[in-house]
């Protein structure tokens, strides 16, 4: 095969539209007031080779028996209703838009012991059969995340298949001590809600496989942005404000 | 949807194996892939070069595959360099932040000119 020096494929390629366009720092707009809306203002997107723990990549499925439903419209469904099918407790706060490329959305997620995590994700892809969010600095793992449905034996397959390590040491302390179990379940439980909004049942199938086991110290750093603490140490400043307004409509 | 064409070649030059690329890094893309990393890695080159000048789309479980090539790279502490890859795909490898741990050569000749030649 021979290069030449000069630019292949200048033409607009086919998969243009489906990435989103690069930013340098995350820009959150339309949030809703009830959400805590922390740790995603400013931020940088993180890939799975800039966080601290181990690479992970974690694929969970289930076969939509029973439904005639075809992989675009199960995907179609998922971005129109992702926050239905998140367990109870978590919150998507979705873009105005939908789930497009380039859209930002804030997370609350479910800590241990009954903290609230805020944080979010970058929709950085999206066509008609899958969809993949990529994590901001402060998350609790660094990597991204797609969404596919395909046709698999006559059957339509849903999917999940994460690409992460944890940020930084303390997260990837919480993943080896129960977090990745609870990763898996929170998985388990979104597709069996997707499964059941199509009328199928079954059971999730997963698959996990160490990519890179080790650990990135040079990143250790990153528990600065670490959305758990500056979630924690914000409740006071929340509360604070949350009185002084009510007080300020009281007085009125 | 895309259709489920792949092909990947590999080559030397001096030190360094060259994978030609072409087609679509989609998931069907992942046999191909990793079969010639490892062929292209078992002459233990100094460096892996991934043309890209073939490619015509890739999505994210593409980008996902090519993660995966990287980090095997940096297990075994050797270089991964690109070239041939558009304006548009640059630009993906900055938003995937890929680009901050791959060396980015708008063509083959400047890309293998980078890599220190052995000592005989």
């Amino acid at each position: 095969m021979t290069t030449s020096s000069s630019q292949p494929n200048e033409g607009k390629p086919r998969d243009a539209t489906y990435w989103a366009q690069p930013v340098s720092r995350l820009k959150v707009s339309g949030v809703p007031s009830e959400a805590i809306n922390l740790n995603v203002d400013g931020r940088r997107v993180m890939s799975p080779l800039q966080g601290f723990g181990q690479m992970w990549q974690k694929n969970y499925r289930i076969r939509l028996a029973g439904t005639k439903s075809i992989p675009a419209e199960v995907i179609k469904t998922w971005k129109e209703n992702f926050q239905k099918f998140w367990p109870p407790g978590n919150r998507f706060y979705a873009p105005l838009t939908s789930i497009s490329p380039g859209e930002v959305a804030v997370l609350n997620l479910s800590g241990p012991g009954g903290i609230k995590l805020s944080t979010g994700i970058m929709v950085i892809y999206a066509d008609d059969e899958s969809f993949t969010f990529m994590t901001p600095e402060g998350h609790m793992f660094s990597g991204w995340i797609t969404f596919s449905a395909h046709t698999e034996d006559s059957h339509t397959v849903a999917q999940a298949q994460v690409l992460i390590r944890a940020n930084d040491p303390l997260y990837e302390i919480a993943f080896r001590m129960g977090g990745s179990r609870q990763e898996d379940q929170f998985w388990v439980q979104t597709l069996t809600s997707l499964a059941a909004h199509f009328g199928a049942e079954g059971e999730v199938e997963m698959q996990a496989t160490c990519v890179d086991p080790k650990l990135q110290w040079s990143q250790a750093k990153n528990i600065w942005h670490n959305a758990a603490i500056r979630t924690v140490l914000n409740t006071p400043v929340r509360l604070a404000r949350s009185l002084f307004r009510r007080n300020a409509i009281n007085t009125r | 949807m895309p259709a489920q064409s792949f092909e990947a070649r590999v080559r030397r030059q001096g030190g360094i194996a060259i994978v030609d690329l072409h087609g679509e890094i989609n998931s069907f893309a992942d046999e191909g892939l990793s079969t010639a990393y490892a062929e292209a890695s078992s002459q233990n080159p100094a460096a892996i070069l991934l043309n890209f000048a073939g490619v015509d789309y890739i999505n994210s479980t593409g980008i996902a595959l090519i993660v995966g090539l990287l980090a095997q790279a940096r297990k075994s502490g050797r270089r991964l360099l690109t070239s041939g890859l558009s304006s548009h795909y640059v630009e993906i490898f900055q938003i995937t932040r890929l680009a901050d741990f791959m060396s980015i050569f708008s063509d083959e000749a400047s890309a293998l000119a980078s890599v220190p030649t052995p000592a005989s």
